[in-house]
């Protein structure tokens, strides 16, 4: 038998389960704060706006393109090249009102046809998205998103129990974030692709929790009275080869989608790849650690409620059996 | 073997076999028109893949809802006239109060019959709901449920001035829907002249009634000048392939010194089947050219039932001006045929029973079951109100891909999906050595499944599609290492081979049953929000993940029950695994 991971390997994960919050918190505030100050790169599907692909003849570079477009009066737009320079193919985005962004795919394809040869000069894909479309379709993605955050909520509840729920979709909130933290930071375009890719995430990801807490749900079955750090740890632990496994074949997969699957699937693609890597860790470190946050929390509210503990009044001091060491 | 396994082997094959042929006409290109194979399917290509114009359009109700409330004003000072109370000005509110999205109309009329009209109001008048009141003044704007009622009608008659043009674009499959309630979706593959697709969809409907010149020609004669002129000119019209008014333009052209100097040769269009995409047949009409009622004189249309014999039939009502109209047509015409004519297309020619003086008509419908009529009600009075309410349609977002580079998105995602699926083969082998190649006869089994269910289903494959089914590959070897790291454990144990692939297999479904639900919610949730492309990818891996639940769990055991029978053939203690 091959073996990534010894089978006798015993990592105690939540020992540092405060370290690894802590630091998640991090990140996550840090991505809000830079949400708030440098922002996301919406593409058009967001703002609203024009983008047009073209091929012009080999030769052009991003100067020419520019230069015969503003020539032939177009006005504010930018200009960039995609592929290899072999392909003489350009992305031009044009910001405007609902009726000149109606026009620009026209006034490009005519301002073309003046310059050079009928046939020299091709126009591969238009993309226009009305500002009011773009708004719409902004606040459709993030509905998409609680909606499928609520639903996965529900469907733990109710499969698991109350203590893992907030587990799991703590972590897929986590890996959103964390996912749009890397677009904020690259600057890279987010768009309607990325959007589906960050909702394909939550399925993903999502799976992986569901394997660990489907391990610690039967380790606490089997042995009752094992401390839920240890359940929790012992879990993880047996589920570490799967993990690191699925992990590594998806990653194949995205990445060779990547490396290979054009420009169209790249962006689709690194979503995923950051996700993978960010989901697996989460369902590691993060979604195991709220488990047994959220068990002793109400192991010290079961224990409160007996000793008549700190809410009803509001001084009283209560001496508590330490939930880590309670059978 | 024992004869469950035989069973087992059996349903599987079969499920092999099929999906093989359903996947066959698509991989092999096959010419579905001629083969002789028994699938006539193949895959949907969505417009990323296969080129073509994808468009949202936005409704603009405000302008409607404008229309529709001025109009009941002009109708509420006619009806009140006739109860004897005079209507001094029924006026839109333009003042700053006004909103555009509930345009008031002001009423002014006597002082001492405040009360009297209110109550008039309140009780003949249900599309419309009184917003204030002041002696001698009434402020009125459209009631909540007429304002949904002229939304949907709204909404549906955008859909049918679209679908009225459709052969316009000579596209084989054109979807037009509508999104949410105000949007209209229209799909156009293979198109590539967006500018010509805008102008075509942009326009705005015109409604014209023309009397049909019935005296010269019979239909008989007027067919078989059509056929004549199409076999000397080889004019051939192709559903989906010729635009439509360029070939009505060439007959008009052709058959000039034929007909009457004042008439023209129109058509209707007549579904041959009940099937929504059943083909559909022309019936030529010859009209007089000259329309004595338009759109701009109709009000409103409806539905409604014939008080005697209960029967759908349709209403129409004609504002002041086109009554007067309208009368003097239908008083030359008695007994004559009166075209309905949208957008140079024939949807009906109902005869004039009698001269119709005070600008309110029936249309009665033919034969027919009760639902039948009502469609056909509904048909005629969506067109009669595409006339009479035209509305304005915004282009809130355009798509073009260009054909090649579809097909280019095609080649690159195949590749990189091959390359990606080869990736992971060779990994779990190597992992998992005789136990991994299994796992990946199940993941090809997989990938083939979830083709053959695109093809059956009539779903459509988008360059999303194709990394949902490279995901699949990636998330299906998630079920097969579950599965697997489960016997290793349970071999760990002391399990005998037979008992731990049994307890493995056992155990790890719940797991994957619970992973693959909540992966399914997601999909869902991306089915339901997501657009175009999106939506392409979400089937996809909807799809994948119920052949997962197949493969990895039924496909993968018979597979292995069989390799677990050569192990003890050969006296094997031992599983590669």
């Amino acid at each position: 038998m091959f073996e990534i991971i010894k089978p006798t390997i015993n990592i105690d994960f939540m020992a540092k389960r405060k370290l690894w919050a802590g630091l998640s918190v991090a990140v996550i505030l840090g991505t809000f704060i830079l949400l708030n100050t440098k922002g996301l790169n919406y593409g058009i599907d967001f703002t609203g706006g024009a983008e047009v692909q073209v091929k012009v003849p080999s030769g052009w570079d991003i100067g020419k393109v520019r230069n015969a477009l503003s020539d032939g009066g177009l006005q504010n737009f930018k200009v960039q090249q995609i592929g290899v320079p072999a392909d003489s193919q350009f992305i031009v985005k044009a910001a405007g009102d609902d009726k000149s962004l109606n026009s620009v795919s026209a006034k490009i394809g005519d301002i073309l046809k003046k310059e050079v040869k009928d046939g020299e000069s091709k126009i591969e894909r238009v993309d226009v998205v009305g500002p009011a479309a773009g708004s719409s379709l902004r606040m459709s993605g993030i509905l998409s998103m609680i909606y499928a955050l609520i639903c996965i909520l529900i469907y733990v509840a109710i499969r698991f129990d109350s203590r893992y729920a907030p587990g799991a979709v703590i972590a897929l909130f986590h890996d959103v974030v964390i996912v749009v933290g890397v677009f904020v930071i690259t600057q890279k375009q987010f768009d309607l692709t990325v959007l589906a890719a960050i909702l394909a995430l939550i399925g993903y990801s999502n799976n992986d929790t569901i394997i660990v807490f489907d391990r610690v749900r039967e380790t606490l079955h089997t042995n009752p009275s094992l401390n839920i750090i240890t359940a929790v740890n012992k879990s993880v632990n047996e589920t570490l080869g799967r993990t690191i496994l699925t992990s590594s074949a998806t990653f194949l997969v995205v990445f060779a989608l990547w490396a290979f699957g054009g420009k169209a699937l790249e962006d689709f693609a690194f979503t995923l790849m950051i996700g993978i890597v960010v989901g697996t860790y989460s369902s590691v470190f993060i979604a195991s650690s709220l488990v047994v946050f959220m068990t002793e929390f109400q192991q010290r509210r079961a224990v409160e409620a007996k000793t008549g503990g700190p809410g009803k009044t509001k001084k009283s001091y209560t001496v508590r059996p330490d939930p880590k060491f309670s059978p | 073997m024992t004869k469950t396994w035989w069973w087992k082997f059996s349903l599987l094959a079969v499920t092999v076999l099929f999906s093989a042929l359903y996947v066959y006409p698509t991989i092999a290109n096959l010419d579905l028109e001629t083969t002789k194979f028994p699938v006539k399917q193949k895959m949907n290509m969505g417009l990323d893949l296969q080129g073509g114009v994808y468009m949202v359009l936005g409704v603009d109700f405000n302008r409607v809802y404008k229309e529709v409330v001025d109009r009941q004003g002009q109708s509420m000072t006619e009806h009140f006239k006739e109860k004897g109370i005079a209507i001094t000005s029924a006026t839109l509110v333009r003042d700053a109060s006004a909103v555009a999205e509930d345009p008031q109309v002001e009423v002014k009329f006597d002082a001492a019959k405040t009360n009297e009209m209110k109550e008039a109001l309140k009780k003949e008048f249900l599309t419309l709901r009184l917003v204030d009141d002041k002696p001698g003044v009434l402020r009125v704007g459209i009631s909540r449920e007429y304002k949904n009622d002229v939304r949907e009608k709204t909404l549906q008659q955008s859909i049918e001035v679209i679908r009225n043009r459709i052969d316009e674009f000579g596209v084989s499959e054109p979807s037009i829907t509508s999104q949410g309630t105000d949007r209209v979706v229209v799909e156009l593959p293979g198109v590539k002249d967006v500018e010509r697709a805008k102008d075509l969809i942009g326009k705005t409907a015109r409604l014209e009634f023309k009397i049909v010149n019935d005296g010269v020609l019979s239909e008989g004669q007027l067919a078989g000048m059509i056929q004549k002129a199409e076999e000397e000119n080889k004019i051939t019209y192709v559903e989906g392939k010729t635009a439509f008014s360029e070939y009505a333009k060439k007959m008009n052209d052709l058959l000039r010194d034929k007909i009457p100097a004042n008439s023209e040769i129109a058509f209707e269009r007549v579904k041959t089947g009940l099937q929504k995409d059943a083909p559909s047949t022309r019936i030529p009409y010859l009209l007089f050219s000259k329309a004595d009622v338009t759109g701009d004189d109709l009000q409103d249309a409806g539905v409604s039932l014939n008080p005697e014999r209960n029967t759908p039939e349709v209403t129409l009502t004609f504002n002041p001006r086109g009554a007067v109209g309208f009368d003097k047509v239908t008083g030359e015409n008695v007994g004559k045929r009166l075209a309905i004519v949208l957008d140079n297309m024939v949807h009906s020619a109902p005869v004039l029973q009698t001269r119709i003086s005070n600008g309110r008509a029936v249309i009665t419908l033919g034969r027919g079951n009760h639902d039948q009529m009502m469609q056909e009600a509904k048909d005629i009075s969506t067109v009669l109100r595409a006339g009479a309410l035209p509305t304005q349609l915004d282009f809130l977002e355009q798509r073009v891909v260009g054909p090649s580079l579809g097909q280019d998105s095609i080649h690159k995602g195949s590749i990189a999906s091959l390359i990606g699926s080869a990736l992971v083969f060779l990994f779990i082998m190597f992992y998992y050595k005789k136990s991994g190649v299994i796992a990946v006869v199940t993941l090809v089994l997989n990938v083939l499944f979830v083709l053959a269910c695109l093809v059956g289903l009539e779903a459509t494959l988008t360059l999303p599609g194709i990394a949902g089914i490279a995901l699949t590959v990636g998330i299906a070897v998630d079920s097969n290492v579950v599965i697997y790291e489960r016997i290793r454990e349970e071999l760990r144990h002391g399990k005998a081979i037979q008992a731990a692939i049994e307890s493995g297999f056992q155990k790890a479904f719940r797991t994957i049953l619970d992973a693959n639900v909540t992966n399914a919610m997601a999909s869902i949730v991306l089915l339901v929000y997501g657009t175009g492309p999106i939506k392409g990818f979400a089937v996809t891996m909807l799809i994948g993940i119920v052949t997962t639940l197949f493969t990895a769990v039924f496909a993968c055991k018979v597979f292995f029950d069989l390799y677990l029978r050569g192990l003890e053939n050969k006296g094997a203690k031992t599983i590669s695994i």
